[in-house]
């Protein structure tokens, strides 16, 4: 995420420690994989990663966009470089048009079904449009997604299901106002903890979808930060946003905000209303003004 | 005339009556002459031909939108900074002279010497900024990208001069600010004409180079060496009322012209290495766009820094309050002109001392240096510190008055002082006696006064304190007092930090009053003070809250007093000045004793969650506390109001200030034991950097879905849920005992089954549920949605009927205006230090801006007189990098330019100096790189610099240009493109020789050095000079570099092969910033930088060695020798003898080269010798005939001659004939008579 927002900002970032203390020090290979990403939709940047891997410098070159392939690290699943992507796309020289293969759901990362669900229409409202808009999901890496009759079915048989069996659950609850709050889960991995009955999973990723609703806002937990950022480059006018209660994700990223853009928002819990869910936070800030300085002009 | 018949009656019929009469009836008739011609005669202005009113119409439109511009955001604050105008012109113009003369129409005060700019309120909501704008080519490029208006004076007598028009240039290529020209020198024509002439002639010469009708203002003769009241007065009119285009670079970016500059570096520094990097501080007006703390700017004519610290003044020259005036009072047309000097007032870092006349107000202020002088002293070490807090406000002393809010003192104090140091020099040169009046701020003025005596007991008493501390920070060296008297001032002002609570004003009352402070309250403080550390610096509020955390977790293990003296040593500096002041101070002394202690009390809002050091923990904590904080119930009326602020608050801190937290907790760890060191930092860094760097929200303690309760917290998020009415949610959920049971009924239920898409929840069974709704609420439902739905009917009837013309445009104008409307009422209640926490400095605010690293010369060059502006970068705009730009050679300037020619540009804030390398796009797309700038041609250029929005102008001048050398600007042109990747291509012919040839194929050396080289190049297209195309096919063994080619025609040994490729060319990576700033005055206008290689060449006397080739020599021609013909004798035996060389010999008259030449005609000879020849045959022809035909006649002639000639004959013959006859007869008679006679005789 901060290499993400260091190509937006164009600042040199430099990680130092990571895992330093651990007993696999240095980069995993889904970061590692994530670095090479940013490399290939960048051009001119220079990484430097020492030998064990725990100090990385980065220092980002021009957003180049266009068309590129990625093999996504299985560790973590496409939603984990996809919500970068989602973060840089409108701010390439040339439309991004990226395929990522790997794992599609997993337990850790959104999965790529939600965030076309909930991202795809948060973006558009930003003003980010356009024919080309769209995230499709060719073939499913790790489980097929069994659906309920409301939700978003989708059963991938044969060889489009991917290698090990497995699935999922995603839940998408749109408001009248057109937001859309999401909740998902999926299966253990084939192999890895005691199995899951469908049905159990279901019930529990509804439950996790109405401690989302309990959350509430304009914008779901895992669309915030993309949310917030888009707020923050926007231009130097007052943009205001009701959200939930900020994951922790957020709120490093507001950190990182704060650090990259100098932005400040200004924070204000509302209070509960009988009945209305969970506490909400208005979100206002005074964007940068931010211009996309990859695209050629004429 | 009794009975006289009476006259019959004559009805007129001309003469205005007759006139009238007719009318009358015409008029009766519905004919009468209309004024109107369309009314009179309404056929012939019906429409003649639609095409040509359609076009009409079409026109009209035309011109209606030509005028509409993109609307844009109106992002003008509330009270907008001056406006800069700038006064241009070559010397000896009047620049001065109109400056003196318009400050003194607005202010009537007499400037003498102006340096910088000079603020003047000049209207009710107008002030200006009026600076002079040197000849010198460095400020005229700064000045116009910060000027709103131009004041563009002119010689009439001289006429334009080239800096005009090289402002001009200047001003178009960084958007244009409004110009307005000035012709001065007007009295110097004695002839009325010539006058009128000239005014017309620069008239017009204005308008074509700015815009048709832009102003020109003419100001006649001088009077008194000022120019003429009257001409002043309408050019101030015209100033004060004019509108301005907000330009986009000024919009998009904040900028500072700087109203002083003050060299803050510590003074021991500055002994030990008097070359060391300065610390400076700017004085200015914000202008154009919010300024963020730390944010990178440009200083031009130094380089890029980043803002070290920077804070809001009060505004030294305030509108005036109350509008209910028609005219300014005099007492309101302030001025304000630090580096001026005006009225004798100087600056210190955060007070203004004015340089006092009277005497017993001097001696007043000496006494007050004493206990100054020890609070130097022990505050010495943290200086910095307490600056950086200090910066923002800036109060006076109160030893034992209590503490004013800050916006108080602003106001009154600095307002009051501004007015004095003007108008009042009499009864208001004493600074605090103007500002507040009462007993006690005598006194202790008073003391302060003493004190200062004690110190400074051996300074001249003509000395002003501000004297006294220029000089310390001057020497530097010695052992103490620099700023004697503010540093006194900044620890009280500290102090009064620490009292101050713009949030919680009301709660520090009652702290004040009672001196026991509750322990209720207490909390309430300390989150006062941590929200006002944070908004005041964030180095304060890290340590703060680094403090609380730790001793929240100390305090489980330890005593209360542990984190007490850990908080005493980090405050150790303050806590020490109150111990100084404690004897006359009380109120510092109270509040700051319940800063610390109120640091014990807090954990007990923490609960058990806060030990699992988790951020989820921290969130619902935060959460909690807004909920769950009992302890404040028994609080007044106010807490409450309070209370949700600083939940708020809370949440704030916990994301912007939980980051220093962990780090300093990880440094106390480290000092306190052992303990912390091993468990802390492992769980809390594992999360945060190397943990999952996961969006979704972890659910850690989730709510049982299956309790109702948890059910009803949600229930009216659901559509489904109480929105309209209160009744059916409650009750039917009142019914039902299953969760989902109840959201089953809902879904079918009575008021959302239209809408099912919006809940995604499960409903199997529609169970209908209708019967808990009475009658009764039924109707009123009814009536209040059929009472919606008219009020939706007249809201859309109201915005057809009123939005007629509501077209788009209207629509995005409107927009606007509601955007601009929520920019100015969001931040607008609350005070300026939250404020400038959120969205940065405002423009408009009075601000200073410290900077670091500043080297030395800025300081020691430092001259006034040229403008010092603070450009603030956008993202990003602070690296350097390629650029991309279109670029044409300015048609003025004299040579065409060379690549890798070094020239300065000017760009965004920036003057530097970079190489451009020049190409032009090839059809297919080929960067082909370009010895030189095409003469009347756009070309693109690349260049080494800072990145720079696409779109934005600069120019180019070139670096030795002086004065002398005509038009100094040499090109301009946009960036267009920042693409790291450079592709500017060269060509490069690759040159061989055959060395053996076959039919079509040839054998080439010389091109390439090895195979490897040819095996890149293979299939490669080659050619040789005369034309013949080939193919490069495969690399030979020998002789090294060789290759074998294919061409489509036989090549000759003397044919050159050669192929063309293109080498990419690198980008010299040359940034040079323009240090114009850091040069003495003397030598600014020299600056030269990198010189080109042909100056240089010139400089050093080196000539350029031209290649061997290119040079002329003799050409010598050998004699052509030719051998003989040899004729083997085998075949001379076979020639007939006639061939035979030795008889070909004979034959051959003249040796061959007597011969004649040939001559070989050209066609045009050719086509003379055939005409003469064809006339030559037409003639021969002709004359033959000619002859022929006389030859005919001579025939006839000589037929006719000869019988002529035989009829003469014959005649002759005949006559002879007759003759001899006659004479024969004769005879005969003769005879005949002699013999007769002889015989008769």
């Amino acid at each position: 995420m901060r290499l993400s927002l260091a190509a937006l900002s164009g600042r040199a970032v430099r990680i130092t420690g990571i895992r330093s203390q651990e007993l696999n020090p240095g980069l995993r290979d889904f970061e590692a994989s994530f670095i090479r990403l940013m490399d290939k939709v960048t051009n001119g940047s220079r990484i430097e990663i020492n030998e064990t891997g725990t100090t990385l410098y980065y220092q980002p070159g021009i957003l180049l966009g266009g068309k590129i392939e990625h093999d996504c690290h299985p560790q973590r699943s496409i939603g984990y470089y996809l919500e970068a992507l989602l973060c840089l796309a409108p701010f390439m020289k040339r439309p991004l048009k990226a395929i990522l293969k790997g794992v599609t759901n997993d337990q850790t990362d959104p999965s790529v079904d939600t965030l076309k669900v909930t991202a795809l229409p948060l973006m558009q409202r930003f003003g980010v449009d356009g024919e080309g808009l769209e995230l499709k999901v060719i073939r499913r890496g790790m489980a097929p997604g069994g659906g309920d009759i409301y939700i978003y079915t989708d059963h991938m048989k044969g060889a489009n299901s991917g290698k090990s069996p497995g699935f999922g659950l995603s839940l998408v609850a749109e408001t009248i106002n057109g937001t859309f709050l999401s909740a998902e889960l999926a299966s253990n991995p084939q192999g890895q903890g005691s199995p899951v009955l469908p049905e159990d999973l279901g019930q529990n990723c509804a439950k996790l979808l109405l401690e989302e609703v309990y959350r509430g806002g304009c914008v779901d937990s895992i669309n915030q930060s993309l949310a917030l950022l888009y707020m923050a480059l926007g231009q130097q006018d007052v943009s205001k946003v009701q959200i939930g209660p900020l994951s922790p994700y957020t709120i490093e990223f507001l950190r990182h905000l704060k650090s990259f853009f100098q932005i400040v928002f200004k924070i204000e819990a509302q209070p509960m209303e009988e009945q209305k869910g969970g506490d909400k936070v208005l979100m206002t800030c005074i964007g940068v003004g931010f211009s996309n300085i990859s695209k050629t002009v004429t | 005339m009794e009975d006289g018949v009476n006259k019959a009656h004559h009805q007129r019929h001309s003469g205005p009556k007759a006139a009238r009469k007719k009318q009358r009836r015409l008029n009766g008739l519905g004919v009468g002459d209309e004024e109107d011609p369309r009314k009179r005669n309404p056929k012939a202005f019906t429409v003649q031909s639609a095409v040509r009113m359609a076009k009409t119409f079409h026109r009209a439109q035309d011109l209606k939108t030509k005028k509409h511009h993109i609307p844009v955001v109106d992002r003008t604050p509330l009270e907008p900074p001056p406006i800069v105008v700038v006064v241009v012109g070559p010397p000896k113009v009047g620049k001065s002279t109109l400056i003196r003369c318009l400050i003194r129409n607005f202010t009537k005060q007499k400037l003498t010497d102006i340096r910088g700019p000079v603020t003047i309120i000049t209207g009710k909501k107008r002030r200006l900024s009026i600076i002079e704008c040197g000849n010198d080519l460095n400020s005229m490029i700064d000045l116009a990208k910060v000027a709103d208006l131009v004041l563009m004076l002119t010689d009439a007598s001289f006429g334009f001069e080239m800096e005009t028009f090289e402002f001009l240039n200047i001003c178009q290529v960084h958007g244009f600010p409004k110009i307005m020209g000035v012709l001065t020198h007007l009295d110097t024509f004695k002839n009325n004409k010539q006058l009128r002439k000239t005014k017309k002639r620069l008239k017009h010469r204005f308008w074509t180079e700015v815009y048709q009708g832009a102003k020109l203002f003419y100001l006649s003769g001088m009077v008194h060496g000022e120019y003429q009241k009257q001409e002043i007065h309408n050019l101030g009119r015209f100033i004060s009322v004019m509108k301005f285009r907000p330009l986009v670079w000024q919009m998009a970016h904040p900028y500072l012209l700087a109203d002083r500059m003050e060299d803050l570096t510590n003074p021991e520094d500055v002994r030990k290495n008097r070359k060391c990097d300065r610390k400076v501080s700017m004085y200015g007006y914000l202008r154009g766009t919010y300024l963020r703390k730390s944010s990178q700017v440009h200083l031009p004519g130094v380089g890029d820094f980043t803002v070290n610290e920077a804070g809001f003044l009060p505004d030294p020259c305030p509108l005036p309050q109350q509008q209910k005036k028609r005219s300014l009072h005099e007492k309101e047309r302030l001025i304000y002109a630090p580096m001026s000097g005006v009225g004798g007032i100087v600056y210190d870092k955060d007070a203004v001392y004015i340089d006092l006349g009277g005497s017993h107000a001097h001696r007043a202020e000496e006494e007050e240096q004493r206990p100054s002088h020890e609070l130097v002293q022990s505050l010495f070490a943290t200086h910095s510190t307490i600056d950086t807090k200090m910066a923002s406000s800036k109060v006076s002393l109160f030893m034992d008055s209590k503490p004013l809010a800050s916006e108080e003192l602003d106001e009154s104090g600095y307002k009051m002082a501004q007015e004095e140091k003007l108008f009042d020099p009499e009864s208001g040169r004493v600074r605090r006696k103007a500002v507040f009046d009462g007993d006690g701020d005598d006194d202790e003025e008073m003391t302060e006064n003493e004190e200062e005596e004690d110190d400074t007991a051996s300074e001249d008493e003509a000395e002003s304190e501000e004297e006294v501390d220029s000089r310390s920070q001057v020497d530097g060296g010695k052992e103490m007092s620099p700023w004697p008297l503010k540093v006194l001032k900044l620890e009280e002002k500290e102090a009064e930090v620490a009292v101050e609570r713009p949030a919680f004003a009301d709660a520090d009352d009652d702290l004040e009053m009672d001196s026991e402070a509750e322990l209720t309250d207490e909390e309430e403080n300390e989150s006062g003070d941590e929200e006002h550390d944070l908004s005041h610096d964030s180095e304060k509020a890290i340590v703060l809250s680094g403090d609380k955390t730790s001793k929240e977790e100390s305090r489980l293990k330890t005593d209360l007093q542990k984190p007490m003296t850990g908080e005493q040593k980090e405050k150790e500096p303050t806590l020490n000045l109150e111990v100084d002041s404690a004897d006359d101070d009380s109120t510092v002394d109270l509040t700051s004793p319940g800063i610390s202690e109120s640091k014990a009390p807090n954990p007990e809002s923490s609960d058990i969650e806060e030990q699992k050091d988790d951020y989820k923990e921290k969130i619902s904590l935060s959460l909690e506390t807004t909920g769950g904080l009992k302890w404040k119930e028994g609080l007044a009326q106010r807490a409450a109001d309070v209370f949700k602020q600083q939940s708020a608050l809370n949440l704030q801190k916990l994301v912007y200030g939980a980051v220093s937290e962990e780090k300093d907790e990880d440094e106390e760890g480290d000092i306190l034991g052992g303990i912390f060191h091993v468990s802390r930092p492992d769980t809390e860094s594992k999360k945060k950097g190397n943990g999952l760097d996961s969006s979704i929200f972890p659910v850690k303690n989730p709510h049982d879905w299956d309790m109702e309760e948890a059910m009803n917290s949600v229930r009216d998020c659901f559509v489904t849920g109480k929105w309209e009415s209160d009744k059916d949610a409650t009750t039917l959920l009142g019914e039902d005992d299953e969760v989902y049971g109840a959201f089953e009924d809902l879904e079918t239920g009575e008021v959302h089954t239209g809408k099912p898409g919006e809940l995604k929840q499960d409903s199997e069974g529609g169970e209908e549920d209708d019967s808990g709704d009475p009658r009764g609420t039924e109707e009123d439902e009814e009536q209040t949605k059929r009472l919606d739905k008219k009020r939706k009917l007249k809201e859309m009837f109201n915005a057809e009927y009123d939005d007629g013309e509501g077209t788009y445009f209207h629509d995005l104008k409107e927009e606007m205006q509601k955007q601009a409307q929520l920019n100015r009422a969001e931040f607008d209640d609350q005070d300026d230090e939250t404020r400038v926490q959120y969205e940065g400095f405002r423009p408009g605010m009075y601000i200073r801006v410290e900077i670091d690293n500043v080297p030395f010369e800025f300081v020691a060059n430092f001259d006034s007189c040229y403008p010092l502006i603070l450009g603030g970068l956008g993202t990003s705009e602070g690296n350097i990098g390629y650029l991309q730009m279109r670029l044409k050679k300015h048609r003025w300037h004299k040579k065409i330019l060379k690549t890798r020619d070094p020239l300065v540009f000017s760009l965004g804030w920036r003057r530097f100096q970079t190489i451009p390398l020049y190409y032009i796009e090839d059809h297919n797309g080929r960067h082909r790189l370009l010895k030189y700038t095409p003469e009347h041609m756009h070309c693109s250029a690349t260049i080494w610099g800072p990145i720079t929005p696409q779109g934005t102008g600069f120019f180019a001048i070139s670096p030795v240009a002086d004065t002398s050398k005509g038009f100094r600007i040499a090109a301009t042109g946009v960036v267009l493109d920042l693409d790291k990747s450079v592709t500017i291509v060269k060509k490069l012919k690759l040159v061989g020789f055959p060395f053996k040839i076959y039919k079509n194929t040839a054998f080439i050396k010389g091109m390439f050095n090895s195979a490897l080289e040819v095996a890149k190049f293979e299939n490669a297209s080659i050619r040789s000079v005369s034309g013949i195309r080939g193919q490069l096919k495969k690399a030979l063994r020998t002789p090294e570099g060789a290759f074998r080619a294919s061409f489509e025609d036989k090549l000759l040994m003397s044919d050159i092969v050669f192929m063309r490729t293109w080498f990419p060319v690198s980008v010299p990576k040359l940034y040079n910033p323009v240090t114009s700033l850091l040069q003495p005055s003397s030598e600014r206008g020299t600056w030269t930088g990198m010189r080109t290689v042909g100056q240089l060449k010139h400089d050093l006397g080196i000539k350029t060695k031209p290649t061997k080739d290119s040079l002329y020599k003799p050409i010598a021609r050998e004699v052509k020798h030719f051998n003989p013909l040899y004729i083997p004798k085998m075949l001379q035996r076979a020639l007939p003898f006639k061939s035979k060389p030795k008889n070909q010999e004979k034959l051959v008259g003249a040796p061959l080269d007597r011969q004649r030449v040939a001559v070989i005609k050209s066609s045009h000879e050719r086509k003379i010798s055939a005409l003469l020849s064809a006339l030559s045959t037409v003639n021969a022809y002709k004359v033959k005939k000619q002859h022929r035909k006389e030859h005919q006649q001579h025939k006839v002639f000589l037929v006719q001659k000869r019988k002529q000639q035989e009829d003469k004959i014959k005649r002759q013959k005949e006559a002879r004939k007759k003759i001899y006859r006659m004479l024969g007869q004769k005879e005969k008679r003769k005879m005949k008579s002699s013999l007769k006679g002889h015989e008769e005789a």
